[in-house]
């Protein structure tokens, strides 16, 4: 078996391929196990949610950005202030980047 | 009461349609180290999709009747219904209540009833047998 050592780990693919193989049937024997009793195409295969109707799917769809509500609740005021520069022209940046780099020479000047 | 075909832990949704939270200590009670139901297999589970016994409280207030069919409905096969206490059984104090569409059968079936205000934890247990004993013959094919 080739093994590819890279200093603090071990990349083996065939291990890898080998351990989902194992990890596949723990799972497809577990879900077998399941109860199979209910009656499938009803309301007994519908989603569980407190018993209130659940939306449609692209309605109860929690997009990623979501869980970032709170930080940018957080920090309004300095998005705020920081998008207002950001026009998305790209001479507003040029004149940004050449205040800056002037700004930079001068103090180096200064203090050398 | 030899049970056979039923032959797995007996798994409870509880459902509070309203009720004054009185029948909802007396379940925890069942729960709880002095009566210990868990001992048995009994366990509260967290959705009706997993389980075989409904366990309702309170008289069904009017904003609770859709949830309580559709939660009823999302029980799968075989279940049986317990209503715990007077005012799912039939109003009790709040069965002239303008808030109400109960009690519980008015809305759903029901298999066993645990009457008193609230029911002692015995009692409670002992309307838990009688389901179990249901679901013993619901399996079977005894009852439909």
């Amino acid at each position: 078996m080739s093994l590819l050592e890279y200093g603090y780990a071990v990349w083996a693919p065939l291990v890898w391929i080998l351990a989902l193989v194992v990890v596949g049937v723990i799972v497809l024997i577990l879900r077998n196990r399941g109860r199979k009793s209910y009656k499938k195409g009803t309301a007994q295969g519908d989603i569980f949610l407190s018993g209130i109707a659940v939306p449609a799917e692209e309605q109860r769809h929690v997009k990623a950005a979501n869980i970032y509500w709170g930080f940018f609740e957080a920090l309004k005021g300095f998005y705020k202030g920081m998008m207002r520069p950001h026009t998305g022209i790209v001479n507003d940046y040029i004149l940004w980047f050449v205040a800056v780099l002037t700004v930079t020479v001068l103090i180096l000047l200064l203090t050398s | 009461m030899n049970l056979k075909a039923f032959n797995r832990a007996l798994w409870v949704y509880h459902l509070n349609t309203g009720s004054c939270n009185g029948c909802d200590i007396e379940i925890l009670a069942v729960l709880t180290p002095r009566y210990d139901a868990e001992r048995f297999g009994v366990m509260l589970v967290g959705s009706p999709r997993h389980a075989d016994v409904l366990l309702v409280t309170g008289p069904v207030a009017r904003s609770m009747e859709a949830s309580v069919r559709r939660i009823y409905a999302q029980t799968p096969d075989p279940k049986v219904v317990i209503v715990v206490g007077n005012c799912g059984t039939e109003g009790d104090v709040f069965h002239e209540a303008y808030s109400l569409v109960g009690p519980v059968d008015q809305i759903i079936p029901v298999d066993v009833y645990v009457l008193g205000c609230a029911p002692r934890p015995e009692a409670i247990i002992h309307g838990v047998v009688m389901a179990w004993a249901k679901l013993e013959r619901l399996v079977k094919g005894e009852v439909v």
